[in-house]
């Protein structure tokens, strides 16, 4: 699971220049090649009543957008990466689903906007349609907070939240070949208080030696191609453990398989991954399970 | 026989406006919308010279002018670059990709900066082909 291809998709205002250079690291895995998506929402062109389509803001969005990429890709272009573009109208949803069938893409980059809520709700739910439509990895990029220095290279120092779902045990995976990018890996699983409702403290204490030894099965496999791993086991509310052990370990980004819940339940009810990817302050990078309902 | 020029462009519009400079030279067009389809029309069509475009999406320009000019049965065919891209940055790529183990490539026999205009075209076009 080399990523060799990665789709940038921007509006700009979410996820510029800098974004992209922080995730460059991941050239001394195997990264080659860029592709940039800009998609034009369609209501930004829509028929208007007495307008018309406006065909003419259309080309200026487009023109817009491709002086903006042509001057990123002479910089990738001269790192003798290759690069391509894609500026299209339409649904961001189905067009970076469709470019990314087409270029056989490796990863999706795509930002959150940190602008205001409807802005937030809409690229949000956004994100989780993407990550329940494609079987390729999604990694959320988030404004860095200024005091913290530390996340400037998010491929760094990533915290792999393990629930043995078959999507998060991929996410593991995925990280594996990236020797060389990732320094370090902190590996959690987070029990639920429920789960240690027992009548003896032996048997609470036998589980977290389970649980633990498990996690330290998976660091072992990093170990393996020199990736240093280390296991926690967290209790709690999933996902505010997954924060808390995110900033105690001073992680560069969150990795995590997607859910594995039905669409309608994670539409309404939510989802660990819903909430890590659109409300932490973190990086998030989104691992669907090997067989996403659309792609295949 | 009428010679045949390869546009390889993701733009309709400077398609369309390349093949009408082509024909309007009486010149046969050929096009293609990326690398990778520029590349199979290339080995079906054996043309007389390719107009490439640089930033496309599956195969870029940079790559696919690579695949022209290190396979001795396209080298010689000409070709002209027609990018928004500087002509400094895509020289610049081919050394970077030069130095990453890849083989040495020639520059290209025009290179034009978009916009361009149907005289100036026209002219590139002749002269490749002369």
């Amino acid at each position: 699971m080399d990523i060799k291809k990665l789709l940038f998709v921007t509006k700009f205002n979410d996820l510029c220049f800098d974004a992209l250079q922080s995730i460059l690291t991941l050239r001394k895995a195997s990264l080659n090649h860029v592709v940039f998506v800009n998609v034009i929402q369609r209501e930004k062109v829509a028929m208007h009543r007495g307008l018309g389509y406006q065909k003419i803001e259309e080309i200026r969005l487009r023109e817009t957008a491709n002086i903006r990429f042509i001057d990123w890709a002479e910089n990738l272009f001269e790192q003798g990466l290759e690069v391509g573009v894609y500026i299209v109208v339409g649904n961001l949803v189905t067009q970076v689903f469709e470019a990314t069938r087409k270029e056989g893409a490796d990863l999706i980059v795509i930002g959150r906007s940190q602008k205001h809520f409807l802005d937030q709700l809409y690229s949000g739910s956004n994100i989780i349609e993407l990550i329940r439509r494609t079987a390729v990895p999604v990694f959320v990029y988030k404004p860095m907070p200024d005091k913290i220095d530390f996340l400037d290279k998010p491929f760094q120092r990533p915290l792999l939240a393990i629930d043995w779902s078959a999507a998060s045990l991929r996410a593991e995976e995925y990280l594996r070949p990236l020797t060389g990018v990732v320094q370090q890996v902190h590996v959690i699983h987070v029990v639920q208080e429920k789960d240690l409702k027992s009548d003896s403290a032996m048997s609470i204490q036998k589980f977290r030696k389970d649980t633990r030894k498990k996690l330290e099965r998976i660091c072992d496999q990093m170990a393996g191609v020199g990736i240093d791993a280390r296991a926690h086991v967290y209790i709690g509310e999933t996902v505010k453990e997954i924060e808390r052990a995110a900033r105690e370990c001073q992680a560069t980004m969150i990795v995590m398989g997607s859910s594995s819940k039905a669409n309608w339940v994670q539409r309404w009810l939510g989802s660990v991954p819903q909430a890590i990817a659109e409300k932490s302050d973190f990086p998030a990078l989104i691992v669907p399970p090997v067989m996403a309902p659309e792609t295949k | 026989m009428t010679k045949k020029v390869l546009v390889v462009d993701d733009d309709p519009d400077v398609r369309l406006f390349s093949t009408a400079v082509i024909e309007e030279n009486g010149f046969n067009p050929i096009e293609a919308e990326n690398g990778e389809e520029g590349m199979q029309l290339l080995k079906l069509e054996k043309p007389d010279l390719v107009i490439l475009d640089v930033l496309m999406p599956r195969e870029s320009g940079v790559r696919m002018f690579r695949q022209i000019k290190t396979n001795p049965k396209f080298a010689k065919i000409p070709v002209i670059i027609l990018s928004g891209i500087t002509k400094k940055s895509f020289l610049r790529s081919q050394k970077a990709l030069t130095e990453f183990g890849g083989a040495e490539v020639p520059e290209p026999e025009n290179y034009l900066e978009k916009p361009v205009e149907p005289e100036e075209l026209a002219a590139a076009i002749k002269s490749a082909l002369s």
